[in-house]
């Protein structure tokens, strides 16, 4: 990092502890430090509920993710829209007719008390769980850039986050996500235009959108139906809308983001923005890694992206097993380069039967750089490394290091740290809001002064925070963070799911039903989790089982009534 | 409505009149999406 870099990196990030913290003032009520007083505009919301999901995983991994299976991953957001236009319908007007702090005080109105408390521990669980994840991504940044201990960066990151986020709620979280989502979508569009103005002068954008689709880093769309093929149209469109309605209409950290709106309308609003703009968002993100793949067929990559390792292996024991293989990386690197650049000059002067030519020797190319990068990591792996070491949440942050410009690299840094700070601190709230008020307050300590609940929030929110640090260390042996979060999410959320759709259609199921169709719920990702069903089904599995089971002992017991009013 | 709801009103969309139409639109919009991503995959393949 040079001094410019530095002048960037702390100069954004000062600007949105600031920004936040101003506009965080006036947080000293319960409704007030949860729920913002429910003042918040629709576009607040809504890029405050982009930011909360874009978190510096999306930057780091969702970039290698493309740079080694190409965009494919984007099929998962392909049901978003669907889940959000059902929410809209469904979820948003009860949430908001209701008046609850969370999604789970709604399942004690409509079922019973045993039911929210499982609901809530579900929650505190899955998110607990993914905010360690949540946290461990920029610590590979600084272990990347200077070669720090990941924990020792983890805690320095997690005690700044826990500080801004204990001292303004969820209205200093949502006003610093717009401010944040604003830096990302100007960082993300600089970044590429540098890849891009960095690729060799013949080699145009359509050419290097060849180059990347001919190694299949275009493949956006795939019909082919398969149980256990994560990514094809099906499990996105059907898998990703049952995981979509989980996440956002079951998952505190977005269910209070849209329960701060004005009114029912300016909640919908923030959610279909989201609909819109999340799979072109997506998209662009994993574009960036298919460019960074082609730029990388001029430049010689390293055999290894994660540094500390890479090192590793070329010194003491290694050695003598790394270099054959950097030999037969650096063979096929040059083939993979000259064939490329025959394949755009004989496009160019019009020849087929040269680019055809040249197409078969790139593909060959392309298979013996893989090999020889699988054997890198095999290496990495066998000689003390990290058992089935993956260095994908290595690649775009190593790439913007050693070669994005002065200012752009600090820019990419302060994105990927503020998205982190920004994310966690919405789910440490979220987390928070839910041990107090589903927990403490309902369980523990009933009737207090609104001072004493605002107290124990804050306390709540310190206690997640440490436990996010303590934690974050899980992040280190999951190979892609992207997946990680997701398939954490996905052993969760059908259960969740589940009970909100009988909460919402099915009037006469019980209490009983509904929590003994949860525990079936997570007993039947279990199953699925062991027979190697692809996570995205899970959410599907899961909630057809809540729903089957529920139904099934309810009508071995008295039908539900109307429950009365309960005391927040 | 049960007795625990309060009775809000749901206001109209600022655009398209009704919140089926807005709702019909995003699905529409999803389709188009994914025509375009299929053909972006194809041309590129």
């Amino acid at each position: 990092m040079r001094l410019l870099d530095w002048v960037v990196l702390v100069g954004s990030l000062a600007s949105i502890i600031a920004y936040g913290l101003y506009r965080g003032r006036g947080s000293n009520t319960v409704d007030r430090y949860l729920l913002a007083g429910k003042s918040m505009p629709w576009y607040a919301m809504a890029l405050s509920i982009m930011a909360t999901q874009a978190s510096a995983i999306t930057f780091i991994s969702t970039t290698g993710q493309s740079y080694v299976d190409g965009m494919r991953f984007v099929q998962f957001y392909f049901g978003l829209p669907l889940a959000m236009v059902v929410l809209c319908a469904t979820a948003v007007p009860i949430f908001h007719r209701a008046e609850v702090y969370t999604a789970y005080e709604y399942l004690e109105r409509r079922f019973d008390a045993k039911t929210r408390a499982l609901a809530s521990l579900i929650f505190l669980m899955q998110r607990g769980l993914s905010v360690g994840l949540t946290f461990y991504a920029p610590a590979i940044v600084l272990s990347v850039i200077f070669g720090w201990p990941d924990r020792l960066t983890t805690l320095i990151i997690g005690v700044t986050v826990v500080l801004y986020t204990v001292t303004g709620g969820i209205r200093t979280v949502t006003w610093t996500d717009v401010q944040q989502m604003l830096i990302i979508f100007c960082g993300l569009l600089v970044a590429l235009i540098t890849i891009i103005h960095m690729l060799p002068q013949q080699v145009s954008l359509l050419d290097a959108m060849r180059l990347a689709g001919s190694a299949g880093k275009l493949n956006a769309v795939n019909f082919h139906f398969d149980w256990n093929d994560r990514y094809n149209l099906w499990s996105g469109l059907i898998g990703g809308m049952f995981l979509a309605l989980s996440y956002f209409g079951c998952d505190q950290s977005q269910v209070q983001r849209y329960l701060t709106g004005k009114s029912i309308a300016q909640s919908k609003l923030s959610l279909l923005f989201t609909a819109v703009a999340k799979i072109p968002m997506q998209f662009f993100i994993l574009f960036i890694g298919a460019m960074v793949f082609v730029f990388y067929i001029f430049e010689p990559p390293p055999l290894v992206f994660q540094r500390i390792e890479y090192d590793r292996i070329q010194s003491g024991a290694a050695r003598a097993r790394y270099e054959p293989i950097a030999a037969r990386y650096q063979d096929a690197f040059a083939r993979r380069k000259q064939a490329a650049l025959d394949i755009v000059a004989a496009r160019h002067g019009g020849d087929p039967r040269g680019a055809e030519d040249a197409q078969g020797r790139y593909r060959q190319a392309l298979e013996d750089v893989d090999t020889a990068r699988n054997q890198g990591a095999s290496l990495v792996a066998a000689t003390g490394g990290e058992k089935g070491f993956k260095d994908t949440n290595y690649i775009f942050l190593s790439f913007v290091t050693r070669y994005l410009p002065a200012g752009i690299v600090g820019l990419v840094i302060a994105v990927i740290l503020a998205a982190t700070m920004s994310s966690s601190s919405g789910e440490i709230n979220s987390l928070a809001t839910v041990s107090v008020v589903d927990i403490y307050k309902r369980h523990v300590r009933k009737g207090a002064t609104d001072h004493h609940y605002l107290t124990a929030s804050r306390v709540a929110t310190a206690f997640w925070g440490a436990y996010a640090v303590v934690f974050s260390g899980l992040g280190k042996n999951v190979g892609s963070l992207i997946e990680a979060v997701n398939f954490v999410g996905s052993l969760f959320y059908g259960s969740l799911l589940g009970v909100f759709v009988l909460a919402f259609f099915f009037k006469r199921v019980t209490g009983t039903g509904a929590f003994c169709g949860m525990l079936a719920g997570e007993a039947a990702v279990i199953v699925a989790w062991r027979s190697g069903i692809a996570y995205l089904w899970y959410n599907v599995i899961a909630c057809v089982v809540v729903v089957a089971t529920a139904t099934a002992v309810s009508s071995f017991s008295p039908a539900a009534s109307a429950r009365p009013d309960i005391t927040r | 409505m049960p007795p625990h709801e309060r009775d809000l009103p749901d206001e109209p969309p600022p655009f398209l009149g009704t919140w089926p139409r807005v709702y019909a639109a995003v699905v529409v919009y999803l389709a188009l999406v994914i025509a375009a991503c299929y053909a972006f995959t194809r041309i590129f393949a």
